[in-house]
């Protein structure tokens, strides 16, 4: 279900949704969950099965109830694209909510802020704690990691008989965290994987540490 | 004026030209004249044009005496080509009679080339005579009072039906055919098609089954008897030819003498990447042929594919390296010589093809044979006897596609909008959708309306709109202006304009290539070294380079397979290398050392005999099954094998198909004994089987892709300013995962497996080839090595299919490793 590291001297638990638990802080953060998506389409004539929308709400639901946190951070691409209906229905979401929320902005993020601050939600570029900090876009700085998403990150595993499978993936390097994309009808990109970097692929409910072993590097 | 006055206008014509008309031309006027439908069946550059453009044109004389005075404006008669590339050719053959015949008329061409001056400028007034695709003819029915531009038009000619029959332009081309039959009160509807297997029932297809139209219709066969001879290549130290390779570079030199002795030679090629490779080769080995050679394929601009027509026409050219873009329409008269590179795959195919040669009539056809590899001179030899015999495949008419019924609908929802019961007569009385039930027409009415089938709560969807009395219309300017971009059936890989940076238009390149590349890369394209620039709104940008590159731009969409007539040409001609020497046809004998290599390591099956082979190797444990029925029946052969296989015990597999077996390739051994024991061949549950089979590969998600951008339910982009074909592609994906987990029933992701179904796999092919192979004996052969047979196929990396019956989670237990290239 989860699977546990450290980064800097904290703890932290990586869960199957895409979600991830600072433990000290009780911060939970989830990323590209792009709600609103299927809406969007449906309402430019795509006939996308409407009840897999319902589906984005249950996985957040499976994260929260993991932890239990205090503080929730969106790490952008909370909502696809322009107001639809489905922000009703997150209304209703974010109103049976205690713990704080945040929203990192997105590129996809383009309802307005006010709408957020109505419901309580912060919404910020950036957010900060101690050595680390939250973009929706991945960033380097000297001497403090990173935690973002925007890349959908995935990776691709390859076995003897010609074998391969893609798989949704945590990315880490020295410096920064992607975290996978949580929404149901979103894509992935296959990261290019280096030996510097650690990648935590999800399968099913168990999130699986992938051994990194080069031909050549 | 009487049918005798008239057919002396057109005898006096031809008598002007030196010509007489073939009894084929004047049975098809006479039975224009008497107001009858028909197929004609005539080869191109048989005057097959001059067969109908007459008869229309008299049409009009009979109708207006004083037509050279004056002129009666208004469409009368459509003629619908696959190949906008044609129109020019059909435009000016058209310009000729209606000139000569002093007539007043007027000839226009509407396609995706025209101007929107030009077609503004028809909407006003249509030529008398109109030359388009079926896509613009449907582009033409998502016009506002469309049925006031067709209403006076008298004739409709589907010219090359046999091309547009087998796909899904053949379906847009029905129901264009079923509301024209409504709107035209006198309207004749002609096909012109080369031979086919399945002549009747296209007449069926095009005229609809048990219509009126049907009826009153003929068959008209040009019966030329043409002599075609075929000459086979074989290179005279066999023992060096590859056993594989598909571009058979190596025979080079064995095609000089041939171009040179020849007026005007073709070498058709398979793929357009192979025709960029020959012609650079060609160049580079014979520098004295520059500017005598020249290159034609789909992919490149338009003026310069007309030059190289014109360029052929005025005997300019020693040579031209072409693909299928020279197969259809355009006479050209000065080509003496053809050369095939590689299998054709299809006797009907290397027919037309032989026939480009000695175009005029009463010529000999004479068309060189070029071997890639050394199994292909099997083909080769089995190719002769199909000559021979004339023995030509059928084109399997599609059914039920809702995919472009749903596009159909929408169509005629954003220019006058439809009444449903209408519509639904004329549609079920297509070919297509003869069986279709009320239900299913209800379904598709609920997918229009609501994207679904019932109201559901929170949901926006927006595309047709039900008005009050009834009618079903588009109201919103954005969704029809997004079906029209969208009109057309065609689904390939999506094309990104090739240009100099500094402009210049170069031609079209199909962006998984693109995807391969990096700034600064250089690739072949259009027979120049272009260095790689950037993407930019669906345009490569590139400049000349001089250096050197081994990069050789590619196009994925173009894969054939043997027809069922040309796989039992093949097994007998493969049989034939048992028998004395005598008894065999130059090819086969010259391949006698890789007969004798293949029987030392396994054996050259009899026809009693089915083979497998097994070996080991670095890439896994290999299994090699050589039905040799064509590679659509094996690549459900090997789907159905491959999970019947799995049942016995959890295993993956990765499969490799060509014309000849299959490969069931994993990474742990199959036990083939006990596949021998559970009898495995059996055709009991094959159908079950089948579909299950197909769960666990990826063949109907491909097929799903079209599918879900015919119906309009992916948005492919704006020309020039879409989304990339990643988008697209992770879209189509990513729905049909969200209909497999959501929507399993809805009928456009069924379709994709019934496609999968009748059209990929080609499951009535498949019961028989099983049938047969359960009279034969199974000889199990384990190698030490790949055979000769097992090489083209162990070696294919590219089209490789999966399936697997395990637990991803065990797959990548196993998977420990994780590679980097």
């Amino acid at each position: 279900m989860t699977h546990p590291i450290q980064i800097k001297e904290e703890s932290f638990q990586l869960h199957y949704s895409g979600a991830l638990f600072w433990e000290n802080q009780s911060l939970l953060m989830m990323s590209d969950v792009h709600l609103g998506k299927i809406s969007h389409f449906r309402k430019y004539g795509a006939a996308v099965p409407q009840h897999a929308l319902l589906k984005n709400f249950e996985t957040m639901d499976v994260a929260i109830a993991q932890f239990d946190p205090k503080h929730v951070v969106f790490m952008g691409d909370l909502f696809h694209s322009s107001l639809n209906k489905e922000w009703e229905l997150f209304e209703d979401w974010v109103g049976q909510k205690k713990m704080q929320l945040t929203l990192v902005e997105g590129n996809h993020d383009i309802i307005s802020p006010v709408k957020y601050e109505a419901l309580g939600i912060t919404i910020t570029p950036e957010f900060s704690l101690g050595n680390f900090f939250m973009t929706h876009h991945p960033e380097e700085r000297e001497g403090q990691f990173n935690f973002s998403g925007h890349l959908h990150p995935a990776v691709r595993l390859t076995g003897l008989g010609r074998q391969s499978v893609r798989l949704r993936c945590f990315y880490k390097s020295s410096v920064q965290m992607i975290l996978p994309a949580m929404g149901e009808f979103t894509g992935s990109h296959t990261m290019a994987v280096t030996k510097e970097c650690e990648v935590f692929a999800i399968l099913g409910d168990t999130v699986l540490p992938v051994q990194v072993h080069g031909r050549k590097a | 004026m009487n049918r005798q006055q008239l057919f002396e206008i057109a005898n006096s014509w031809f008598t002007n030209q030196d010509w007489k008309p073939f009894p084929f031309q004047k049975d098809t006027w006479k039975a224009f004249l008497q107001g009858k439908n028909g197929l004609l069946n005539a080869p191109t550059g048989s005057g097959k044009t001059y067969a109908l453009w007459f008869p229309i044109v008299l049409n009009y004389i009979k109708q207006n005496p004083n037509y050279k005075t004056k002129h009666k404006k208004g469409l009368k008669a459509i003629w619908i080509t696959p190949l906008r590339a044609l129109s020019q050719e059909i435009k000016q053959s058209a310009e000729r009679v209606v000139t000569d015949l002093e007539t007043q008329m007027t000839v226009g061409i509407r396609s995706g080339d025209t101007t929107t001056k030009t077609r503004a400028a028809q909407k006003k007034q249509m030529p008398d005579l109109l030359i388009t695709t079926p896509e613009s003819l449907q582009l033409l029915l998502a016009t506002k009072g469309y049925d006031k531009i067709f209403k006076d038009c008298q004739a409709i000619v589907v010219d090359e039906w046999h091309e547009i029959l087998g796909t899904k332009r053949g379906v847009q081309m029905e129901l264009a055919l079923s509301r024209l039959k409504s709107i035209c009160k006198k309207l004749r509807i002609w096909g012109i098609s080369a031979t086919i297997g399945n002549m009747e029932q296209a007449r069926e297809v095009l005229l609809g089954p048990a219509s009126k139209a049907l009826e009153n219709s003929v068959l008209i066969k040009a019966n030329l008897n043409k002599k075609i001879t075929v000459k086979s290549i074989i290179p005279n130290k066999m023992e060096t030819f590859p056993w594989r390779g598909h571009l058979g570079l190596h025979l080079l030199e064995y095609v000089v003498p041939i171009i040179k002795n020849s007026r005007t030679t073709l070498l058709f090629t398979n793929t357009r990447s192979q025709c960029e490779i020959w012609f650079q080769k060609i160049l580079e080995k014979h520098p004295e042929f520059a500017g005598e050679i020249a290159m034609h394929h789909g992919s490149i601009n338009k003026e310069t594919r007309i030059w190289v027509e014109n360029a052929i026409r005025n005997e300019s050219l020693k040579a031209v390296v072409c693909t299928s873009s020279l197969d259809l329409g355009v006479d050209f008269a000065p080509v003496e010589t053809v050369v095939q590179i590689g299998g054709p795959k299809g006797v009907a195919r290397f027919l037309q093809r032989a026939g480009r040669s000695g175009h005029r009539p009463g010529k000999e056809s004479v068309i060189y044979f070029l071997p890639t590899h050394a199994i292909e001179l099997i083909e080769a030899s089995a190719l002769q006897k199909a000559v021979k015999h004339n023995t030509v495949e059928d084109r399997i008419p599609y059914l039920n596609s809702y995919d472009v019924l749903l596009q159909y609908l929408t169509t005629l929802a954003i220019s006058d909008g439809f009444y449903p019961n209408k519509i639904f007569k004329e549609v079920s009385e297509t070919f297509c959708y003869q069986a279709m039930s009320e239900d299913y027409w209800q379904w598709l009415l609920n997918f229009l309306v609501m994207g679904s089938q019932s109201l559901q709560s929170y949901d926006e969807y927006k595309k047709v709109e039900i008005e009050e009395d009834g009618k079903f219309k588009v109201n919103n300017r954005g969704v029809a202006m997004r079906h029209r971009f969208q009109i057309g059936t065609i689904v390939g890989d999506v094309n990104l304009t090739v240009k100099y940076q500094k402009g210049g238009y170069i031609g079209t390149i199909e962006e998984y290539f693109v995807s391969k590349l990096n700034k600064g890369d250089v690739f072949t394209f259009a027979g120049r070294n272009l260095e790689f620039i950037r993407i930019k709104d669906m345009q490569v940008h590139v400049k000349n380079s001089k250096k050197k590159t081994s990069k050789v731009s590619s196009w994925m969409g173009s894969r054939l397979t043997l027809s069922a007539q040309m796989s039992e040409l093949l097994r007998n001609e493969l049989y034939s290398s048992g028998e004395a020497m005598e008894n065999q046809s130059v090819e086969i004998r010259s391949l006698a050392h890789i007969f004798e290599r293949q029987r030392r390591e396994s054996i050259v099956p009899q026809p009693d005999e089915f083979l497998i082979e097994t070996f080991k190797s670095r890439d896994g444990h290999h299994a090699v099954f050589y039905p040799f029925e064509g590679r659509f029946v094996h690549e459900a052969m090997g789907s159905l094998l491959g999970y019947r296989i799995s049942l016995l015990s959890p295993i993956t597999f990765s499969l490799a198909f060509n014309d000849y077996g299959f490969e069931l390739l994993s990474d742990k051994p199959i036990d083939m004994q006990q596949v021998l024991d559970n009898n495995l061949f059996t055709t009991d549950f094959l159908l079950d089987d089948l579909q299950k089979s197909l769960n666990a590969t990826e063949m109907a998600r491909r097929k799903f892709r079209d599918i879900a951008i015919i119906s309009g339910m992916v948005f492919t982009g704006y020309p020039n300013k879409g989304i990339k074909m990643k988008h697209l592609q992770s879209n189509s994906q990513l729905l049909f995962e969200v209909f497999r987990d959501y929507e399993p029933d809805n009928l456009l992701f069924q379709q994709a497996f019934t496609e999968t179904f009748e059209h990929q796999l080609e499951e009535g092919r498949l019961r028989l080839s099983m049938e047969r192979i359960a009279t034969q004996k199974i000889i199990w052969k384990q190698c030490e090595k790949p055979t000769p047979f097992a090489f083209p196929l162990i070696t294919d990396r590219l089209s490789r299919e999966r399936l697997s019956s395990e637990k991803l989670e065990d797959r990548i237990r196993r998977m420990a490793a994780l590679l980097m290239k």
